[in-house]
């Protein structure tokens, strides 16, 4: 029994304290305790937490890989930007990089290895907690060496790398979840155990704790990521609404003659010659985003993010910017409840099945309370 | 790895119907309790402290946040910091294009200077038709300009280490992409600016009063090339 306790099992601790104990306090608790019990826990929305996990960590991927020919002149120790620049300009706004502590190219490359592995590593989910840190800081790091070639994308990509490392973003859709379902039993009664125990109740008490700890810092973090994108949104709309080319309608008319951002000139073209769509476009996107806090608490938010998710899309395509869109779109993800979530995989799985012909097992997650709770 | 997931899922459901709401509560001890109340307070103060922060420091300037500007960039300084003025308040309404051109002293004393190359251009034509394109084409020497501006004000001088920064990061850039075009040898380094108004959407069949405003050029001074 304790050697099961002490395999750090936590439900299995659980029960057997269940077991035990009495059952104490009355069944109806006052607001400040349901409260309590919640935050420490509840931990909401853990697979919109995975789908961040797995979307930033592959946006940020497939951006190293995109940047490989140019990885030195952006970050390596030929940049224009030299790393003298960097480190003065570091030290005076006191940020933090890995890769200005060398001026050695073997240093860097082994760094620019690093940065790709870890964003593999943290996408896929393997030991997440450990891996989150590391990827906030590459992140940050990078961020920090070539900060003045970055834009809004590479921004958001830093807040959310440091906000997921408070998250438990590995506990779905991960290889820790994959490796958490396997049976080990078998396996831990064969490992001697070495050194006296601590008594099983503090052990037991540790356990409890460290969950509870856990569990109110993810619903922190998550809480902070929502927040985080309704303040993008909200200030992004504020100022625009400020703007005399938002009001009159003619904004995107601009946007999209600027030259460096159009990547297929004939689109950009074909869509400026549509005036009154270009029109509404521009009145819509400014809509949505001062509009976008205040819908997130109605099934008006799926229109909302329908919405945002076309013109992200449109932003990448037709101005060359998919690494911004990308960020903002997997962003978006956070509103999306669980259920929501586990409807398009089962979706997807059996157009999968439609085509192979294979049915595959069903269970759970009809019953709604197996689901985790949304953020809102 | 969805059949794993399900699974746990499973197991914590038929868990917790099986638990009432407060039994956590009475599992955990006084002292313990109390330190996770602790925590609880600690993480929600700085949570909802740092969404507020976040809020004064992107909205755009107002009484409270000028009057705590201090509190307020303490708080964001520097990892937090972020800007949301996404083609805000106004899109930028005309074309920077960036030339450069290198002088090396020739036989006798006599400078012998170079043709304009044409930087930007070089830039557009790698996003041309590119689905993904390099920060390098579109962020670097774009910001690079735009940050020499913000620092410079409208003289050339660099009056603060900001601006030399800026100055120097510039030259380097200009440097480096004139070299990749193959000129070499050179001691010193020229930029123009042109700046083209994009030309307002015309209104209707008219196309007469869609005439853009004329460009203005902005020559900088030459600048010296320090010897690696």
């Amino acid at each position: 029994m304790i050697t099961d306790q002490a395999s750090g099992a936590p439900l299995r601790v659980r029960r057997t304290r269940r077991s035990r104990a009495p059952i104490v306090g009355n069944p109806r608790p006052d607001p400040v305790t349901r409260a309590f019990t919640f935050v420490t826990e509840q931990p909401v929305s853990l697979h919109a937490a995975a789908v961040l996990r797995v979307g930033y960590g592959l946006l940020y991927l497939v951006y190293l890989l995109r940047e490989f020919p140019n990885r030195e002149e952006i970050w390596g120790p030929g940049s224009p930007w030299t790393p003298d620049l960097a480190r003065e300009l570091l030290g005076q706004t006191g940020w933090f990089s890995i890769l200005t502590l060398s001026d050695s190219p073997r240093y860097f490359e082994a760094c620019y290895a690093l940065a790709v592995v870890t964003a593999a590593l943290f996408m896929l989910g393997w030991h997440t907690r450990a891996l989150s840190v590391l990827f906030a800081v590459v992140v940050t790091s990078f961020q920090g060496r070539s900060v003045l070639m970055t834009d809004g994308g590479d921004n958001l990509i830093v807040l959310m790398a440091i906000y997921l490392a408070l998250t438990d973003c590995g506990r779905r859709w991960s290889l820790d979840a994959a490796r958490r379902a396997r049976p080990r039993v078998s396996v831990r009664t064969q490992v001697p155990r070495q050194g006296p125990l601590p008594s099983p109740s503090v052990r037991q008490q540790a356990i409890l704790v460290q969950r509870s700890l856990r569990t109110l810092l993810h619903n922190c973090g998550m809480f902070v990521i929502a927040a985080q994108v309704c303040i993008l949104y909200g200030s992004a709309g504020l100022y625009k609404v400020q703007g005399d080319l938002w009001r009159n309608g003619t904004a995107l008319h601009y946007v999209l003659n600027l030259s460096l951002f159009r990547p297929w000139p004939e689109l950009s073209q074909f869509a400026d010659e549509h005036r009154l769509i270009i029109a509404a476009a521009g009145y819509l996107t400014v809509l949505a985003q001062v509009g976008f806090p205040f819908a997130l608490f109605s099934r008006l938010k799926y229109v909302v993010l329908g919405l945002l998710l076309v013109m992200h899309i449109g932003i990448a395509v037709l101005m060359g910017l998919p690494m911004f869109s990308g960020a903002m779109i997997i962003a978006d993800a956070v509103f999306l409840p669980d259920r929501f979530l586990l409807r398009l995989t089962r979706a997807g799985r059996r157009r999968r099945t439609d085509a192979t012909g294979y049915v595959a097992p069903q269970s759970g997650h009809k019953d709604s309370s197996t689901l985790d709770r949304p953020i809102c | 790895m969805m059949a794993y997931e399900k699974t746990e899922g499973v197991r914590d459901a038929r868990f917790d119907r099986s638990r009432p709401e407060t039994e956590r509560q009475t599992q955990l001890s006084r002292p313990a309790q109390l330190l996770v109340a602790c925590a609880v307070a600690v993480c929600f103060t700085v949570a909802v402290v740092h969404v507020l922060m976040e809020f004064l420091y992107v909205a755009p300037s107002n009484t409270i946040s000028r009057q705590y500007s201090q509190q307020i960039n303490a708080w964001i300084d520097p990892y937090f910091d972020q800007n949301w003025q996404l083609f805000a308040p106004d899109p930028q309404s005309a074309d920077q294009q960036i030339s450069a051109r290198t002088a090396m002293a020739g036989p006798q004393g006599v400078r012998q200077v170079g043709d304009w190359v044409d930087l930007t251009a070089i830039d557009e034509a790698a996003v041309r038709h590119d689905a993904f394109p390099s920060h390098t084409s579109q962020n670097m020497l774009r910001r690079a300009w735009s940050g020499y501006l913000d620092s410079h004000e409208s003289s050339d001088e660099s009056t603060t280490p900001q601006a030399r920064m800026l100055q120097e990061y510039l030259l380097n850039i200009a440097a480096q992409r004139v070299a990749a075009h193959g000129q070499h040898g050179f001691d010193l380094v020229q930029l123009r600016v042109t700046t083209t108004p994009i030309a307002p959407p015309s209104s209707g069949a008219s196309v007469s009063d869609a005439t853009a405003a004329p460009s203005s050029v902005r020559y900088l001074p030459w600048w010296k090339v320090e010897a690696k």
